[in-house]
């Protein structure tokens, strides 16, 4: 128990060089070390600098709708004339999570071709990707003389539901980050939900609204008929069109089928125009380009509205012809705004829109007043422990009190190396530790004073009493691990942070009292050959 | 040192006054569980839904001007604060749909549910910011938790609470007996329990870090009676014609210094957190201070004293050591 040998105590001296260089950019600013040299510190949790967390879920129904509607688009080509095929007649309309088909025509003998469309529509089926056995992704069944009834299997919506979660973090970030330059963490949870935490910001509501639109933009023609609008306003919409509004261009007869999409833009960003305000420029991608020459070309004297959530940005009028795919917004727009906009823009249409369930702010003062609280009762706590451990055990207590100090350091090294997320109930997890650290000396402690009144020498009753202890604060501090991996695997958000400090807590503390105090105690022992020990 | 004043050997009839010790938690348990069904917990944002706001109080800012300038029924009162600010809390639920505008209204039914807490979190974010000028950075804290959410969390809370119980009964049970198994469960749960009726007797506010909370407070009170029983075993073992009594007496006397000694560092550094901590960790440290106090009280007299009652018998495999662990060297 008293023996160490050279390598270990090497590897002693090599855990605690470890832990100072793991732990010191958390204390100092490193910025001017070498390169080997780790600069980052501990992470901090939102609650001590500061920041916004939002919980989004995308609804799962409104997933497989949109899907669903994306999907009619193809039930129309399926059932479209094409070669030798007929034109099968239809409306298609999506309700309570399926695509209802209706055949609008029967045929000679008064039936409808319910066989044919199934058969035409299975094969614009898609295979579900990563299924087994070539499963499709919906299913087609006859539901009436004239119906055709598409749903989506379970197994097809646990795809598209994974298809979707990554769609909406990859809009998520682009359009809360769009330069990809600021610390936000997006993560999932479940199969629905996104995690954003975004430390520094103190608005939760910029970040709701950039998040809750849909970002559905088109380009779409302009009926200018004033008496075609006069009706619409009256409520006699012309069909194939939708009477749409936007600040500073009134009511507009618009289009429903669109001529540019959404995905036929490549980049967005705010721009300044010749008297200097925010405009938004976005440039369209080749095909985009391409479609919206023909557009122009086509439709020279008429208007376009660009429309963005079924609201009109803008509506210019096509003079010529426009290549090479440019086109700038301008409007009444803050900087802020214009660069929001541009974000969203860019970042493309929401899979479904997200509702927000949970959303938690703590602004950067009250951050910086719990970090120097949680310093501040973590170093009292610390000298008060220190010098309780002296007061009842003399020059052993000092040995404690100097593993503490290791403990310390090997914890807040622990907690950067891992790249955990030290958070204010974690801090408080650290103080925990500082006193429960002691255990294990103590523990040991008075297993030697035990030895030593039995009359053993100071060495054989060192020996004995760690020995004797290991089985205790082994048992010990396993229990209390089993609670803090409970927590960790249950809790959330700080909490987590908790469950942390306290496990890497245990395992320093335990290192440090068993195998720490020990090799002091066995260098104090060899040095001083002390004929009973104070204790 | 200090510790040479303390008697080498102490001979507490612990075991005496265990029937004294029942009573006493008896009454408390009634007492918790009196107080958990009239007046229940007060549950946080976190549990209950809704929003919690701490504003910074200012001369402009203040808890009659909050509570008048409030739009929809809320507790507003003055918190503790740091020490450079005093702070206003807010606290309310959701508002009527007619109150948060027609974007609201357009929602389904089932996502009006989910969105009302947060719907009402902005309309007062925005009356309060208007009235009283303020900038985003005046809300120190703003947090709004739906109905959806709060309910898992919930749930998360007591699973892992149950979780963490039973995984301790398997372990002891694993490294002791049954009895010693069902004298720390007893124990935990006795603890848990009455931790719940302080919570519910001073209406203190029961959220996330006070499940944190408990389930150290069950890893605290599990680590003094696993040392407690390691002993018992031992002198069992050492002592095999004594009577049970006797033996958990012994047991106890000899770790009463490292009882006192890891209670006493493990309070100092607790009760520094609840001095000095701040405002947001004051409820914690409350709850772990009074479970390092109720933790060493139940591992004498509820842990030991159903070890007593149930009996042990480690005596009749005497050489069937326990599994586990060997020294090392």
């Amino acid at each position: 128990m008293l023996q160490f040998p050279a390598w270990k105590i090497l590897l002693i001296l090599g855990t605690l060089v470890w832990g100072v260089v793991m732990a010191l950019p958390s204390v100092v600013d490193m910025s001017g070390a070498p390169g080997f040299i780790p600069k980052k510190g501990v992470n901090l949790g939102l609650d001590l600098q500061g920041g916004v967390y939002l919980m989004m879920e995308i609804d799962e129904a409104e997933v497989a709708a949109n899907r669903l509607e994306v999907f009619a688009i193809d039930v129309r080509g399926a059932l479209g004339r094409s070669g030798d095929k007929k034109r099968i007649g239809h409306l298609s309309k999506v309700r309570d999570g399926a695509l209802f088909v209706e055949m609008t025509k029967a045929g000679a003998n008064g039936d409808y071709p319910v066989d044919e469309a199934i058969e035409r529509i299975r094969k614009v089926n898609p295979t579900l990707q990563g299924a087994i056995g070539g499963a499709k992704m919906f299913e087609i069944a006859e539901a009436g003389r004239n119906i055709v009834r598409i749903s989506v299997p379970a197994a097809a919506n646990e795809a598209i539901m994974k298809d979707a979660l990554g769609k909406t973090m990859t809009i998520v970030r682009r359009r809360v980050d769009p330069d990809g330059v600021s610390e936000v963490s997006i993560t999932p949870q479940g199969v629905s939900r996104i995690i954003l935490e975004a430390p520094g910001e103190a608005d939760p509501q910029r970040l709701k609204d950039l998040l809750s639109r849909d970002g559905k933009m088109t380009f779409n023609l302009v009926e200018s008929s004033p008496i075609e609008i006069e009706q619409a306003q009256r409520g006699v919409v012309k069909p194939g069109y939708s009477l749409l509004s936007g600040p500073g261009v009134g009511d507009l007869l618009v289009r429903d089928i669109p001529e540019i999409f959404g995905s036929d833009i490549a980049t967005a960003s705010q721009g300044n125009d010749e008297s200097n305000r925010p405009k938004i420029d976005f440039r369209l991608n080749s095909s985009g380009a391409r479609k919206f020459y023909d557009t122009t070309l086509k439709n020279s004297g008429k208007r376009f509205a660009i429309v963005l959530d079924d609201v009109i940005m803008s509506a210019p009028n096509i003079n010529e012809p426009i290549p090479g795919g440019s086109v700038q917004i301008t409007g009444d727009f803050s900087i802020t705004e214009a660069q929001d906009l541009a974000a969203i823009i860019e970042a493309g249409e929401m899979p479904a829109k997200v509702q927000f369930l949970d959303q938690r702010t703590v602004s950067a003062t009250l951050g910086e007043d719990s970090i120097r609280a949680g310093m501040r009762a973590s170093i009292i706590g610390l000298i008060l422990v220190a010098v309780f451990m002296i007061l009842a055990y003399g020059l052993m207590g000092c040995f404690t009190v100097a593993s503490l100090a290791f403990n310390i350091v090997l914890l807040l090294g622990a907690l950067s190396g891992l790249g955990a997320t030290l958070t204010l109930p974690g801090i408080a997890g650290i103080i925990l530790t500082i006193g429960m650290a002691v255990d294990a000396n103590v523990l040991v402690f008075e297993r030697i004073r035990e030895e030593q009144r039995s009359g053993r020498s100071p060495v054989t009753a060192v020996q004995a009493g760690y020995e004797r202890a290991l089985s205790t604060i082994l048992d010990a501090n396993i229990t209390t691990f089993i609670a803090a991996i409970v927590l960790y695997l249950l809790g959330s958000g700080p909490v987590k942070g908790f469950a942390v400090t306290l496990a890497i807590g245990i395992i320093t503390s335990v290192f440090t009292a068993f195998v720490v105090t020990r090799w002091f105690t066995s260098i104090y022992l060899k040095a001083f050959r002390p004929k009973k020990l104070a204790i | 040192m200090l510790l040479k004043f303390w008697p080498a050997k102490t001979d507490v009839k612990f075991m005496s006054f265990r029937t004294i010790g029942m009573i006493c938690s008896v009454l408390l348990i009634a007492a918790s569980a009196f107080f958990l069904s009239t007046r229940g917990l007060n549950f946080g944002v976190d549990f209950a839904g809704g929003t919690v706001m701490e504003l910074e109080e200012s001369e402009t800012v203040t808890v009659q001007g909050v509570r008048s300038a409030m739009p929809i029924s809320a507790d507003v009162n003055s918190a503790v604060g740091t020490d450079t600010r005093s702070i206003i809390v807010v606290k309310f639920g959701e508002a009527d749909g007619d109150l948060l505008g027609e974007a609201f209204q357009a929602l389904t039914p089932e996502q009006q549910v989910e969105r009302a807490s947060g719907a009402t979190n902005e309309m007062v974010t925005r009356v309060l910011k208007e009235k009283f000028g303020l900038q985003d950075s005046a809300f120190l804290r703003n947090d709004s938790v739906g109905p959806k959410v709060s309910g898992e969390l919930f749930r998360k809370g007591i699973t892992a609470l149950g979780v963490a119980l039973v995984l301790m009964l398997v372990y002891i049970w694993f490294r002791f007996e049954w009895q010693f198994s069902v004298g720390a469960v007893a124990a935990l749960s006795h603890d848990v329990f009455i931790t719940l009726g302080v919570f519910s007797f001073l209406q203190m506010e029961f959220n996330l870090t006070t499940i944190a909370a408990l389930l150290t407070i069950i890893g605290y009170s599990m680590n003094d009676t696993v040392v407690v029983f390691d002993r018992v075993r031992e002198e069992k073992r050492r002592y095999k014609k004594m009577a049970d009594r006797e033996v958990i007496n012994l047991a106890l006397n000899s770790t009463l210094s490292r009882t006192l000694l890891t209670s006493g560092t493990t309070l100092l550094a607790l009760l520094a957190i609840f001095f000095l901590g701040g405002p947001v960790l004051r409820g914690m440290s409350f709850a772990l201070i009074w479970g390092v106090l109720i933790g060493t009280y139940s591992s004498i007299f509820i842990a030991s004293a159903i070890v007593l009652l149930l009996g042990m018998d480690l005596n009749k495999k005497p050489a069937d050591d326990a599994p586990g662990f060997q020294s090392a060297s």
